[in-house]
């Protein structure tokens, strides 16, 4: 069943590289970025983490996994980090805070729009905690090669 | 004095910035790439100041006493093409090791400009993965997905189209959920799907700000604020765009009390 997961949010992801542009020689490890973000995601929702960490542990995953396909496959992190967030990116809360307000359930909006809300600011947080680790990282690792 | 060759290669460095920021580049890239392709023609003094919706650059020959030049160049329509952003890295690369010279570096700067993206029968096979495949894995059925297939590349399309004309993406991103949601609403009072909620998730997955979100952020990683302040704000006002587009249709839906049902 998980394995099944990680191929559909492949599949998903590689309809989305398309739609970012993402270079032909690149498309399936990006792809492949994306299809473990849901795996990791899932396994950790089914774990009985919330949204808003599981999220959290899935993009660090995804951060890593992009710095190491950039020097891989020699592209842009962008280039796997775009495509690998998306099956995060909150969308159906987004839908479900909206129709919970149109319905003047303000009660339901107010939890799932904080969930929303503490589900993006996560993924936020992961790239910038992650992405500054590895550029000290980067740095350090600089510092001693040419020393 | 700024020869004609350090001119032309300010030509070049600012020609590949711009393209690199209409494609959606990170800023510290931007202003990377203008320093570097500038550095390599030997101008002793660069500036660059690069923001999302323009680009400044200033090249010197050096000391007080030296020529001054100054590029602004403004950017209009910004999109996300990773494509264009890895090409102009390969090119920029090239052109620091000395591997192609000015003329044709700019030739090519300019034919990866031209360059279309992915053909329309491929993109519409990636709308209709990517809507089809959310909708299920948000707990629609078989036929919800297909219905979100189908839907998902016609408001991909329209979306493209609606761009083409300079429409401003609010209004676009506006126009395309709340057409969606409508035929959503229609083929489920119809009894075709079983619900209308995923398959509408399905088509906001296609239009998320998760490129925005997280261009953003990694503005933010390297200092450069104000483009992230600006870049979050455009991710906000997106997120807005759709919810607003689904949710008039849904209210309008249900003020009438659904026409076939």
């Amino acid at each position: 069943m998980n394995i099944l997961q990680l191929v559909i949010g492949l599949i998903a992801c590689v309809g989305f590289c398309i739609l970012v542009n993402v270079p032909k020689k690149a498309i399936i490890p990006a792809a492949a970025t994306g299809g473990i973000a849901w795996f990791v995601y899932q396994t950790a929702m089914t774990m009985g983490y919330s949204k808003a960490v599981a999220a959290f542990v899935a993009t660090c995953i995804v951060t890593i996994v992009s710095d190491i396909l950039s020097r891989k496959v020699k592209e842009a992190a962008t280039v796997f980090i775009i495509p690998g967030i998306l099956p995060l990116v909150p969308g159906s809360g987004m839908y479900y805070t909206m129709s919970a307000i149109i319905e003047s359930d303000y009660s339901t909006a107010g939890a799932i729009g904080t969930e929303t809300f503490f589900t993006a600011g996560s993924i936020a947080l992961a790239i910038l905690i992650v992405g500054s680790v590895l550029r000290l990282f980067t740095a350090v690792r600089k510092k001693i090669y040419w020393n | 004095m700024i020869t004609q060759r350090q001119q032309r290669g300010f030509m070049l460095a600012i020609i590949s910035g711009e393209i690199m920021m209409k494609s959606g580049g990170e800023i510290y890239r931007v202003e990377e790439i203008i320093t570097r392709i500038c550095r390599a023609c030997n101008i002793k003094y660069v500036e660059v100041f690069a923001t999302p919706t323009g680009i400044f650059a200033s090249i010197g020959s050096g000391g007080e006493e030296g020529d001054i030049k100054t590029y602004m160049k403004s950017i209009k329509s910004r999109s996300t093409n990773l494509t264009k952003i890895s090409e102009i890295n390969n090119l920029s690369r090239k052109f620091v090791n000395g591997d192609i010279d000015v003329e044709d570096a700019i030739k090519e700067a300019k034919a990866i400009d031209a360059k279309k993206a992915y053909p329309l029968p491929i993109i519409s096979i990636g709308a209709a993965l990517t809507a089809s495949i959310f909708c299920g894995l948000f707990g629609g059925q078989i036929i919800d997905c297909v219905i979100a297939a189908a839907l998902g590349t016609l408001t991909y399309l329209f979306s493209v189209l609606l761009s083409k004309y300079g429409i401003s993406y609010f209004i676009n991103y506006f126009v395309c959920v709340a057409v969606a949601s409508f035929v959503a609403l229609v083929s489920e009072a119809f009894k075709i799907t079983t619900g209308h909620d995923f398959v509408i998730i399905g088509i906001l997955m296609l239009f998320v700000p998760g490129a925005a979100l997280t261009n953003a952020l990694r503005d933010f990683l390297t200092g450069d604020m104000l483009s992230g302040v600006s870049r979050l704000t455009e991710a906000v006002a997106i997120a807005v765009s759709l919810a607003a587009g689904a949710g008039i249709i849904l209210t309008l839906w249900n003020s009438i009390g659904g026409v076939f049902s």
